[in-house]
């Protein structure tokens, strides 16, 4: 059982919880992201985000999200995924994401949701701006964000070319 | 029928809009023809999309700069992402 959706309404973590929980699994592992007070990219004694504003390629971002749980499924025994992305206007503190991975035992369902995190930050249409003072600017990308994601096709060449 | 072409984060701001719709010219082959076609009238919207990391879709597909256009097709401009 997947589920995914880009949406403007906020979730319910029991809810979704709830949905996975139906079909007994035996571990089911949540990632949350919240709107973070502060840009990374200023000074934390700076001046707090006002808001948060999420544009989105609709369409193509859920046909990527899609993509990117059918190649997690391909890597582990998972039994249902949910992504759930928010967009429009946030404030900080809101929930922004959740992934929620469903499997028989923790170790996939601890990787598969730290993969899917992993590509949704570099792979899936999505941008950030932020309002800081009344000014509107568009978050930049993290090289951290982007060696995170590129861990998992490194491990998947490895495992190609016969490696351990 | 036309091109419907889209920047999305910062190349929004710097195309000055985040759509155009544009006939489709003869002279328009391949996805980079289409990129220096655009740039030609806007300077920093050449030097914006040739960044290294811009991606482009034809039709919600990811797609190579050779790709070929045609009448009716939707291109868009995505930027390095930021969503997670």
């Amino acid at each position: 059982m997947d589920h995914i959706a880009i949406q403007a309404d906020d979730f319910s973590l029991q809810q979704e919880y709830d949905r996975l929980r139906a079909s007994r699994p035996g571990a089911i592992v949540t990632f949350s992201g919240l709107v973070r007070d502060f840009n990374r990219n200023h000074d934390p004694a700076g001046e707090p985000v006002q808001a948060l504003q999420l544009q989105h390629y609709p369409g193509m971002t859920e046909k990527l999200v899609a993509g990117m749980v059918a190649e997690a499924r391909q890597r582990w025994a998972l039994q249902g995924v949910i992504v759930i992305h928010r967009v429009g206007e946030l404030q900080p503190g809101d929930q922004i994401v959740l992934v929620a991975v469903s499997a028989a035992h923790r170790a996939e369902a601890f990787a598969a949701a730290a993969f899917l995190m992993d590509y949704l930050k570099t792979r899936a249409t999505l941008w950030k701006q932020v309002s800081i003072g009344g000014r509107r600017e568009w978050v930049e990308a993290y090289d951290t964000d982007r060696l995170a994601a590129a861990r998992w096709q490194e491990g998947a060449e490895r495992e190609r070319n016969g490696d351990s | 029928m036309t091109l419907r072409i889209l920047f999305f984060g910062p190349l929004g701001d710097v195309a000055g809009c985040e759509r155009i719709d544009m006939p489709f010219e003869p002279g328009l082959s391949t996805i980079a023809d289409l990129r220096d076609r655009l740039g030609r009238d806007n300077a920093p919207l050449a030097r914006a999309l040739a960044e290294p990391q811009v991606m482009v879709a034809l039709n919600q597909q990811l797609v190579d700069w050779d790709c070929n256009v045609r009448q009716g097709d939707e291109i868009a401009f995505l930027p390095p992402v930021t969503g997670g």
